[in-house]
């Protein structure tokens, strides 16, 4: 049997933007199912978490996610991953909770009957099964952000790489947003976050200071290398 | 004001969007070129009532609903009569001002009988002859609906602007906010471009 792919497997990558050299020499390989990205500001974990995903391409380097090099086969990444941003407003994309759900089956041409009971079936695993109707934009951060979630999940997505999904959340919808996104419903996560106990929920964390990587290993080592350098 | 689709199974709910697209600008422009005159507010005002009346949710919602979409425009229809009434009087004023307020909520009527992603698709297949021109129906569809949709998102935008300002001592002036506000909306229309791309929009 074929051992499955890793989630994230890379060499000598690096991202340049606007002329400045965000990622250099990132060399990862990582086949757990929850890994947490965690850094100070300016790291490059947000960047890194954009190349993930196949919204920024490579300046250099090798990368594969799940198996797929995001700069051949952009189109069969897309279809199997998820993202999910920290502000909730601006993943809003149509009027309605059920409606903006329903939007990231698009590309699927499903029959309208069965997105329409994909979309419910979504929104009741996230607790939104009674504001389909509602306006997207009257719910609360927390409830905007689960919406954001539906919005991944609902494309029953293989990986779903979050940027600091609960940045904006208070502490309870914090949590159940990150229950729900590290729950094992069969897809893997790439997290990056500012939250050191949710890092440390993760199976591996990796620390990114200066564009590179500055430790990779159990959640628990790693975040206490970050918090020896915080402390300093 | 965003009007929302709210369900129903009367004959606006069952019609075709690019059929209601159609019959919705019609009765809206038809209703703008009427005279300016007392009959023109009287017209107007039935084919409002009628439209809404009939649209399948009950006489008394639906005139309802049409009261709650010329309330969200009072502010719009206070400055118009008053403009008209000094400049033109108060016949073409009243008349001006119905028409306003008839044509918007007949064109409120599409997305009250009609869900988004209906409407999106009629949009394509409405702009998809234009493509000798060059352009994509379905991105240009898409950018309607997006913009429509992120209107509540600016005007909070506008909102904290003002609020910095008032927390810094300043009295909120749109020269002064116009700046950081523009700021705002350009961050913000990155951070929707992510979210588009992240839905499989590229």
């Amino acid at each position: 049997m074929t051992p499955a792919p890793a989630t994230v497997r890379c060499d000598g990558l690096a991202v340049r933007l606007g002329g400045h050299l965000v990622l250099d020499g990132v060399a990862l390989a990582l086949p757990q199912r929850t890994i947490a990205v965690i850094g100070e500001n300016g790291s490059g974990k947000s960047t890194f978490a954009r190349v993930v995903a196949g919204l920024v391409p490579r300046t250099a380097g090798t990368l594969e996610v799940l198996g797929v090099d995001p700069d051949r086969d952009a189109a069969a990444l897309r279809a199997r991953t998820a993202l999910v941003l920290s502000n909730p407003d601006a993943q809003i994309l149509l009027p309605t909770v059920a409606e903006d759900v329903a939007f990231s089956l698009r590309p699927q041409r499903l029959p309208r009957a069965e997105r329409d009971a994909r979309v419910a079936a979504t929104l009741d695993r996230f607790g939104l099964g009674d504001l389909a109707g509602r306006a997207a934009h009257d719910l609360s951060g927390g409830q905007k952000q689960l919406l954001a979630l539906c919005g991944a999940f609902v494309r029953d997505p293989a990986l779903v790489v979050a940027d600091e999904p609960t940045a904006y959340l208070d502490a309870r919808n914090a949590r159940l947003v990150a229950d729900h996104l590290l729950s094992d419903a069969g897809h893997r996560v790439v997290l990056v976050t500012h939250d050191l106990a949710l890092a440390r929920r993760c199976d591996v964390a990796v620390l990114f200071a200066g564009g590179r990587v500055a430790g990779v290993g159990t959640p628990d080592d790693v975040v206490a290398a970050y918090e020896r350098v915080l402390a300093c | 004001m965003l009007s929302l689709f709210r369900s129903g199974d009367g004959w606006l709910h069952r019609m075709p969007a690019g059929r209601k697209i159609a019959l919705l600008a019609l009765a809206a422009i038809a209703v703008a070129a009427l005279p300016s005159s007392w009959l023109a507010c009287g017209i107007g005002l039935v084919v409002a009532m009628v439209g809404y009346a009939t649209v399948g949710w009950g006489v008394r919602a639906g005139l309802a609903e049409l009261a709650r979409q010329v309330w969200g425009l009072r502010w719009l229809l206070a400055f118009t009569a008053v403009v008209q009434a000094v400049f033109a009087g108060v016949e073409p004023a009243a008349a001006t001002t119905v028409r306003i307020a008839v044509s918007l909520a007949v064109a409120a009527l599409l997305p009250l009988t009609t869900p988004a992603a209906a409407v999106l698709e009629a949009l394509e297949r409405i702009l998809a002859p234009l493509s000798w021109m060059g352009m994509d129906a379905a991105r240009a569809a898409l950018l309607l609906s997006v913009a429509l949709t992120t209107i509540p998102v600016l005007a909070r935008l506008a909102a904290e602007v003002r609020e910095a300002q008032r927390a810094r001592g300043v009295r909120p002036a749109i020269s002064r906010g116009m700046l950081p506000f523009l700021v705002l909306t350009l961050r913000h229309a990155d951070q929707l471009g992510e979210a588009l791309a992240a839905r499989g929009v590229r």
